[in-house]
């Protein structure tokens, strides 16, 4: 804003735009610096405007009287005179002008010292003069984020380990896994989080978390991993883990029941039944639909197996207990 | 030549199109489809795999006994049950304690796991051992069709075990198979991103499998094509069923037709929509059927 369309604004007593574009200056301060901004602002503002006002119509009013006074006079010493009241007014309303702008700067000064300093308070408050405990908040984990031996659980990542998945030790950490993740783009699944995670032992945090699920299995992340490490294994082998530990959804757990009580995950139903008869299939496909002996070989691997403890299938409703 | 056809649950339960189409197929290729009696489902790899690995062993090496009876080689046409079968079949043929511990349970109901078979996929079978001159020689009329090739993640992935001759990253085997009917495979943004079904993230988190789907519908929308291509039931379900539920989920009018690679084959050997069964899919296929047969 120039200084002459500051100050029209400031005649008009109109002295919004003058505050907004000093909040602008100031705007990246906190809201409280704000605040402070705009009462220092508006206070002096406004009492300076009014003043500038009343003095210019006193100098028009002056010159008016001064030009009625001479009317009777000869034209010519009249119009000198007014001529000389005109550049006395337009003197007095110059240095008017002048004090004024003068004392908008003191004060947009005084603001902008004012919110720096809450700034540099702020920043003191915020980071300590200490240089060692600057950084740790700029970078390094507090103690209470560092992780020990007490966080780990070994047994837990002997068992991937044990389950011929040795490769788990050879991540370094790359992320092309995470890189190359369909689900990692959309979910919080963070693949190469978990990989390290397993290694680590930290149980826990692996098995409870959702986002352990949202791996379709695609296996990108295998394809691409420059050690090798059988990726896929590792979340499959942390989702058995899960499971026995009791995390498990309900529609998981449903697929086992239907498996249970018809062979198939997804079982045939009526509209199927009708599709096969009407292009020439026989109505009921050769599977375990059509053989209940076949059948019962299923169900009794889930039994040997405690597939049906572990999903908590109701043999006497052929449903989900509880 | 005689093949143990592995059904497992969706093909024959929902979509029994593909498995017409699939009888069809090797009827014209004089290659025997013998009926595994009695097998269940593989069991799925990201669940039952998810939830415990004994159980998913056991009944998976239960279906691999059924085949090594029958003296047969399997073939399935749906990635998940490759991925199960032929993982469970590689980890008992190599490790003999893993095999121990599962012949205890098999015991329990009268089965021993032998070793004797090879898990194929459908796909792997048609290239390898059938051949693009034989299949060729089976085209009526070749289609007219821009195509979506979806690869799907249990078909050639993990490399290091499967060892389907191919680049991972950077596939043919389909796009080619998919040439062969007259139909184009046209390339699109991300192509071997997974659809969002697997590992049992479907049935949990519909809401993540949908933004999945959402992102590679987007790719092939911009791609322009016609109807996507699959080699997996439970794939072909998540873009057919869960096409719908992107829809309805985002407020998009997406209405790209979903075909199994032995649909697409069904169609150029003279096949009718009812006998592919498109005519039970979500997505309306018979503006794609109309164009690739020049109606």
């Amino acid at each position: 804003m120039s200084i002459i369309n500051r100050l029209k604004s400031l005649f008009k007593g109109d002295n919004e735009k003058e505050e907004a574009d000093i909040n602008t200056d100031v705007s990246n301060t906190s809201d409280d610096v704000e605040v402070i901004s705009s009462q220092i602002e508006k206070e002096p503002v406004v009492t300076e405007a009014e003043p500038v006002a009343e003095a210019e119509e006193a100098a028009v009013e002056e010159s008016e009287d001064s030009v009625e006074d001479l009317a009777s006079d000869d034209i010519d010493p009249v119009e000198e005179k007014v001529e000389t009241i005109k550049e006395e007014i337009h003197e007095k309303v110059e240095a008017k002008k002048e004090e004024i702008h003068e004392k908008v700067e003191t004060i947009k000064e005084e603001i902008h010292e004012k919110v720096e300093a809450e700034k540099d308070a702020k920043e003191a408050e915020e980071n300590s003069n200490d240089k060692d405990k600057e950084r740790d908040n700029m970078t390094l984990l507090t103690d209470k984020e560092l992780l020990n031996d007490s966080n780990r659980d070994p047994d837990f990542t002997a068992e991937f380990i044990d389950a011929g998945i040795e490769t788990v030790k050879h991540c370094f950490q790359c992320g092309t896994c995470s890189g190359s993740c369909p689900s990692g783009r959309r979910t919080p699944y963070k693949v190469r989080q978990i990989v390290r995670k397993c290694l680590l032992g930290l149980k826990e945090e692996v098995i409870t978390d959702d986002a352990l699920w949202m791996c379709t299995t695609c296996y990108t992340c295998q394809e691409r991993c420059l050690r090798s490490v059988k990726i896929v294994e590792i979340i499959k082998k942390a989702r058995n883990i899960a499971a026995h530990a009791g995390y498990m959804a309900k529609p998981h757990k449903m697929t086992g029941v239907f498996v249970m009580n018809t062979g198939h995950g997804v079982p045939i139903n009526d509209a199927t039944k009708a599709l096969r008869t009407k292009i020439g299939l026989p109505e009921i496909p050769p599977t375990t639909h059509a053989y209940p002996e076949a059948l019962e070989e299923v169900q009794k691997i889930c039994k040997l197996t405690g597939f049906d403890e572990l999903i908590g299938y109701d043999e006497a409703t052929g449903g989900l207990k509880e | 030549m005689e093949i143990a056809y592995f059904l497992g649950c969706i093909m024959n339960n929902r979509y029994p199109g593909i498995e017409k189409a699939t009888r069809k197929l090797f009827e014209a290729l004089d290659i025997e489809l013998k009926d595994m009696e009695g097998a269940s489902c593989c069991p799925a790899p990201g669940v039952f795999g998810s939830f415990d690995e004994e159980t998913w062993a056991t009944i998976a090496a239960r279906n691999l006994t059924l085949a090594e009876d029958m003296g047969a080689d399997i073939m399935t046409e749906c990635n998940g049950c490759f991925g199960s079968l032929f993982e469970c079949n590689h980890i008992l043929k190599e490790n003999e304690e893993k095999k121990a511990e599962i012949n205890k349970n098999l015991a329990e109901i009268g089965r021993e796991f032998k070793g004797t078979i090879d898990v194929k996929h459908f796909a792997q079978i048609l290239r390898d051992d059938v051949g693009y001159e034989k299949l060729a020689s089976l085209i009526e009329k070749p289609l007219d069709l821009n195509v979506a090739v979806h690869y799907g993640c249990h078909f050639l992935k993990p490399t290091k075990t499967i060892g389907i001759e191919d680049n991972a990253e950077n596939p043919s085997i389909l796009d080619d198979l998919v040439e062969i009917t007259g139909a184009k495979s046209v390339d699109y943004k991300d192509k071997m991103m997974c659809c969002g079904a697997g590992g049992g993230l479907r049935s949990r988190d519909l809401d993540v499998t949908t933004s999945f789907t959402k992102e590679k519908l987007d790719h092939m929308t911009e791609a322009g094509v016609d109807a996507i291509v699959n080699v997996c039931p439970f794939c072909h379900l998540q873009f057919d069923q869960g096409q719908t539920e992107v829809n309805e989920r985002y407020g998009t009018d997406f209405a790209i037709p979903v075909f199994h690679l032995a649909q697409l084959y069904g169609l150029a050997m003279g096949l009718s929509a009812e006998e592919l069964t498109f005519d039970a899919q979500k997505i309306d296929a018979t503006p794609a059927i109309k164009k690739a047969l020049g109606e």
